[in-house]
This record gives C-alpha cells, structure tokens and sequence, in this order.
C-alpha cells in the first residue's frame, strides 16, 4: 500500500520531483530553525509550541478526511487503476479492513512525507544552534501525538458525515464549541483539547512531569484508538450500486447560462451538472467554509485567548478568504475523471478556464458574504468597499495562479517542489503585503490605502498574464490522469 | 486517396521504447485492422494518429491534416472509440451525446442523438447516469458519441469488446456498411475472427515494431486464417492443437 501511494504520487510529477517535496519540507524548517533565536525575542517558545501543534493537528484533520467519501473514495480516487487498496472487489476483504488499510498506510505515509523531514530539519540545526537532540525527539513524539488526534478525529467526523448529516454537525458543533469555550474562558485547557501540547508542555524543554508526559502520551493514543475504532466500525459499507433515476438536465443548463453559444457555454454548463449530481457542492462548502471560521477563530483566539494585540480588520479577512477560496479550485477538480476529453476537440486550457469561471461562480457569494459579515460584526462598514475589492482581486489571483502551476492536478503538482516553491512565494509575498498594509489602516489610512492599491493593481496584472501564460503551458497536455 | 499516413513514428516512454519507426498508409475506403499482442503500441500508436499523445519522433496524418501540428483540428474530423470505455461519471446518455454533440457544433442534434440512442437500444435505460451503467452499455454510449457528427474516418480501439453477440452483429453491419459507403476504419482488435471478416489491409506489430503489413489476402499463405499469419508473424508456432509455442527465433 505504502509502495503504491508513493508510486501513485511520484506518477504525477516524477519520483525525484516528488522526492524533493521533503527535502524542501527539511530546508524550510531548517531555515527557521537558524532563524529562531531572533523569532524568539518577540515570540515566546511556547506559542511557537502551540502553533506547531495547531498545524500537525490541522495536518492530521486534512489527511484523515477521505472516509467522507466511502466507497466513492475509490471509485474516483483510483478511477481505472487497480490498487491493492481496492482490493474488496477482488479479494475476500472488507471494506472497512480496507479502511483501516487506509488509515495505517496515511499515518505513516504522511508522518514520513511532513514530521520525518521537519523532525530531521531541526536535527541539521542543532549543532548550530545548541537545540538539544533529546528534546527534538521529544518534540517529534509530541507532534505525532497531536497528528494522530487531529487525523482519527477527522476520519471518524468524515464518517460520520456519510451516516448522519446532523451528527456530523452536532460533532464538529461540539469539537467547535470546546475550542470557543477555551478562547473565551480558558477552560477546557488547550492541553486536554490536543493532549499531544500537554505532553509537549511536560517535557524538555517546557517541563520534567514525567508522570504527567506519561497520561498525556497514554491519552492520545486512547483518544486516537477509540476515534479509529469507532470510525472502522461505522463506516458505510456500500457494495450495491445504487442506481437512481435521473431528468436529462444538462439541455435546460445550457439554455439557462448567459453565455454565447459555444463551447464555453457547453463546458460550463456540464460542470455545474457534474457539481449537482456529484454531492461535491456540499462538501466544498464545509472545506470552504471550515476553514473560514478556523481562521475567525484563530484570530479571535490571539486577540482575546492570548491576549496578544493585532488589528486584524475587515480587509485582512478579506485577502484571507481569497487565499482559503482556492481549495476549491483542488475540488472541481476531483469531481470526474477528465480522459474522455481527449476524444473532442477540447483543450486542457480551455477546460481550465471555465473551472476558474465555475469556481468564481461558486466561491464569489459565500466570500462576500464572509467579509460583509465580519464588517457588520467588528463595526468596520466603512472598510467594507476596499473588503470587497482585496477580497475579489486576491480570489481571482490565488485561483488563476493555481491554475497556471498546477493546470487541472491540483492536488498532485503541489507535492511538485518546485510547483511548491512557486505557490509558496507568490501566494505568501502579496499575502504577507496585504496583511501588513491592512494592519496599518487604522493609523496611516492614506498610505495604506495607496500601498493596498499597489499591492492589488500588481496583483492584477500578474493574474492578467498568469491567465493568458495558461494556453502556452498547458495546451500540449493530456486530459489523461 | 490516403486518408492515414504515418512515418517513422517512434514514441519513447522513459527507457521504454513502445513504437518503433512505424509507417503506414491507410486509403480512403479501407477497413484497416491493426494487431498484435498486449503491450506490442496498438494504443500508443491510435492515440498518437489521433492527437491524443505526441510521438516523440514522426510524421503523422489523418485527413490531410497533420496530427502533430494541429491536434485538435484533427479530432474535430475524426471519431474516436477508446480502449477503455471511459464516459463522463454524472452524465445520462442523453446527456453526453447532448454534450459530444455541442462540443462538436452538430446540426440537427436531436434527430441525431435519437438515432443512436435507438440503434445502441440506450433508450430503455435513459434515466441512468454512466457510472451506474454496464460496461456494454457505456461501450455502445462511446461507440454512439464517436458516430454521432457522421465522421469519414474511425479510430476504434477495441470495440466489439463488452458488446453482446447481438450487438457484436449490429456493429459489425454497421461498420460494413460504413466502409462500404466510402468510410474509413482503423481499428485494433484481438477478436481475430470477426477482424478478418472486415478488414482488408493491416499491420501487425510486435514489441513497438511492424512485422506485417499490406492486404489481409496477400498476406495470407495457402489455407492459413488471420490467427495462424497473427501467430506466425509475432514469432508464435501453433502446433496443431490448443496451446501455441513461441518460436526460438522470437
């Protein structure tokens, strides 16, 4: 299993591109690691702590999400091939053996693809630095902890959603109201919520509660165990095809959209079909939506939780929600395998294009939605028209840039280092603008304004010639996976 | 008239060298079968004369129109039946034929898209999406979106397989008639017996490289049917019985 998931991933880009993707991982923790003595005058160790874990347990949530999808998972996720994994159709195994199959296989999988190489990076650093070895180890330990929190809780949540929608709801209701309730009022404790940060926070260097280390340690693997068991044993088995009756709608589609008669107005039509019978619009729509009150809570959490003072504001959401937006550019394209394109007259940009305009379509509404919500609640109305724009125009841009780099394999070319690096560098540059000059409106309004508009007009015509760059970088490719 | 040319096509996947300088020549007319075993670039070779894969050296044609150089012109010319049956998940056959159709500016549509739902009998399960179809059903919907814009030339990848005897038949009359009216098939098959009752030219490649090629009936030595020339032009000795051998020469 392992030996296919690393072919299947190694397939898209090439092994020794897909090879660099932890060595890129190495480099950059590295890097930080040099960096951390002068990080660490403004920011003390512990937060540092705390938000490593905040990622390995978001890692682990994105990993573990795949028992959303069933059966369907394999189907598409696999399309024509034959995986050892989709072995219950071939061989006397069952389905929810093969999800523990799955399981086993991404714990260690992405364990060695992220913590290993990071783990590793600090490691490079020590002698230089004067880090010690034990406590590199024990951080390692500790984040694998908090990994395997975050990925059973996800796969037993994406579980539970196929079974019930409410109590997918009341759960992530419940894990979203202890998570508030510890912002607001600091009980429970972060530690009991990620008991990987209470072993953390037990051990060198924080502190020498070996006792303390040992329940905690104890813990996450019960939690992890009993979230696992659980998911194995509600997961939907559906070998029967359900097959339903369905209206030829894809006529009244293409006479509804206010396009010219074309091609176009064909491909465009048929996505949003695809979307419709998919169920992919619902899911999207957690995917986009999650993250978006993970990042009002996270933000909320530092003002008030920790206490620290940043003017996150209206426009600040708004270049946010623009960066989360592009994940669901990586689902339109995991709704259908594509092969069947390569018998028309179709190219890969022109394909590309109508799901940038399809993601526009789906992702514009909920975005302002989102920002003309936090105006009203923080009482910023009056920042709310440069909101709306940075929101847009960064919408815009993390769409047509993804497009550009990874075409229609999203999910594949950013495990392509050097996909990575551009991503990396392009996305972060003009984030890390926005937020600064967004920062700054309150004090320096005039300037931050002029600098925003800067930020935004260059943001535009980079996007202009990322969208024309399309034609000539993906015309040549196959539809083919 | 040559309605197919290709020229020392050569397509190199990694060390892997899956055509060999193939060259071949296909007339307006002709019912040409291209065979050899698995893995010898039966499909390599269809999804390079058809703009779906670039040679990695070559010349290739297909109506006059150079496959290389303008690919999608090509496929706007062409129809194409895939190896593998691979229609849209979330579409009806209606839908799909609905859409094939848009994509390919087909006049009068729906007397069109009525005409092979009826020929593929698609019209019982209309209701049904692809993914919930039988392979032979999403076979006949590939075979219908590639004859739907009335093309002069056909690439079909093995298309009798998945189909019933009924519509083995079916096609086959189809097809007969097809050429018959000055259409022009290319078609890669193992269903030897049905293959050589079509064809009248072929090549048969073997590991990436033509080892027969011209009319079936030249071809053919004293009494010897397409499977014994198939056998013996990939190096295979039949002894006679069930089991054939490999020749020490292969």
């Amino acid at each position: 299993m392992l030996r296919e998931e690393f072919r299947t991933h190694s397939s898209y880009s090439g092994k020794s591109r897909f090879m660099s993707f932890p060595i890129f991982v190495f480099v950059m923790v590295f890097a930080s690691g040099l960096t951390l003595d002068t990080m660490l005058v403004t920011i003390p160790l512990e937060r540092f702590a705390t938000f490593a874990h905040l990622g390995a347990f978001l890692y682990g949530l994105s990993v573990g999400a795949f028992g959303i999808m069933g059966r369907e998972y394999l189907d598409r996720r696999y399309g024509r091939n034959n995986y050892l994994i989709a072995m219950p159709y071939l061989l006397p195994l069952s389905f929810r053996t093969t999800f523990l199959g799955i399981y086993l296989r991404d714990v260690v999988f992405y364990i060695v693809l992220m913590l290993v190489p990071a783990t590793l990076g600090l490691v490079a650093a020590a002698p230089l630095m004067g880090f010690s070895l034990v406590s590199i180890g024990l951080l390692f330990v500790a984040m694998v902890l908090t990994f395997l929190v975050g990925m059973s809780l996800s796969f037993l949540a994406s579980v539970v959603y196929i079974r019930n929608t409410r109590a997918f709801v009341a759960m992530t209701a419940a894990v979203a109201v202890l998570f508030l309730a510890h912002g607001a009022f600091g009980v429970p404790a972060l530690e009991a919520l990620m008991p990987g940060l209470g072993f953390q926070m037990s051990v060198r260097p924080f502190g020498h509660d070996t006792v303390a280390a040992y329940y905690y340690a104890l813990g996450c693997v019960g939690i992890s165990a009993v979230m696992t068991v659980l998911a194995y044993a509600l997961v939907q088995v559906r070998i029967s095809v359900q097959s339903k009756e369905h209206v030829d709608m894809l006529p009244s589609y293409y006479r509804r959209i206010r396009m010219s008669e074309g091609l176009g107005r064909t491909l465009m039509a048929k996505e949003l079909l695809d979307l419709r019978r998919s169920g992919v619009v619902a899911k999207m729509f957690f995917a986009f939506v999650l993250p978006l009150l993970f990042l009002s809570f996270t933000t909320w959490y530092v003002n008030y939780g920790l206490a620290i003072p940043v003017g996150f504001n209206a426009v600040f959401y708004a270049a946010m929600v623009g960066f989360v937006a592009v994940m669901m550019y990586n689902w339109l394209n995991n709704v259908d395998l594509a092969e069947y394109y390569s018998l028309l007259p179709v190219t890969v940009p022109q394909l590309v294009r109508i799901r940038i305009a399809v993601f526009l379509i789906l992702t514009v509404g909920i975005s302002a939605f989102f920002v003309v919500a936090i105006s009203i609640l923080n009482g910023e109305t009056e920042l709310l028209w440069l909101a709306l724009i940075v929101m847009f125009v960064t919408s815009l841009y993390m769409v047509v840039l993804t497009a550009y780099l990874t075409g229609l394999k999203t999910n594949s070319f950013l495990f392509d280092t050097s996909v990575l690096m551009k991503f990396t560098v392009l996305s972060f540059l003009p984030d890390l603008c926005l937020t600064i000059l967004s920062f700054s409106l309150l004090a320096a309004w005039t300037y931050a304004v002029i600098g925003i508009a800067l930020v935004l007009g260059s943001m535009a015509v980079t996007t202009r010639i990322l969208y024309k760059g399309i034609e000539t970088k993906w015309a040549r490719t196959s539809f083919e996976a | 008239m040559a309605v197919i040319e290709g020229r020392d096509i050569v397509k190199v996947y990694g060390s892997m060298k899956a055509l060999d300088r193939v060259s071949l020549t296909v007339e307006a007319g002709d019912f040409y079968g291209f065979f050899g075993p698995n893995g010898a670039g039966k499909t390599t070779l269809i999804r390079i004369l058809t703009g779906q894969l670039m040679p990695t050296s070559g010349t290739a044609s297909v109506l006059g129109v150079d496959v290389v150089k303008e690919p999608m012109k090509a496929k706007e010319l062409i129809g194409i039946v895939p190896e593998v049956e691979s229609p849209p998940t979330y579409l009806t056959a209606y839908e799909y034929l609905y859409f094939v159709g848009k994509v390919r500016k087909v006049d009068r549509l729906e007397d069109r898209i009525g005409r092979w739902l009826d020929f593929f009998d698609l019209e019982e399960k209309k209701g049904t999406i692809c993914k919930d179809m039988s392979k032979g059903m999403r076979q006949k919907l590939m075979l219908a979106s590639a004859f739907l814009h009335d093309p002069k030339l056909l690439f079909l990848d093995e298309p009798f397989i998945n189909l019933d005897p009924i519509y083995q038949r079916t096609l086959r009359d189809y097809l007969e008639e097809f050429v018959a009216k000055g259409g022009t098939v290319f078609m890669a098959s193992h269903i030897l017996e049905i293959s050589e009752r079509l064809c009248n030219k072929l090549s048969i490649v073997n590991l990436g490289r033509v080892v027969a090629q011209g009319q079936i009936d030249e071809l053919l030595k004293d009494g010897e049917n397409l499977e014994r020339l198939f056998l013996r032009s990939v190096g295979i000795k039949a002894s006679g019985g069930d089991a054939p051998r490999r020749t020490s020469s292969s």
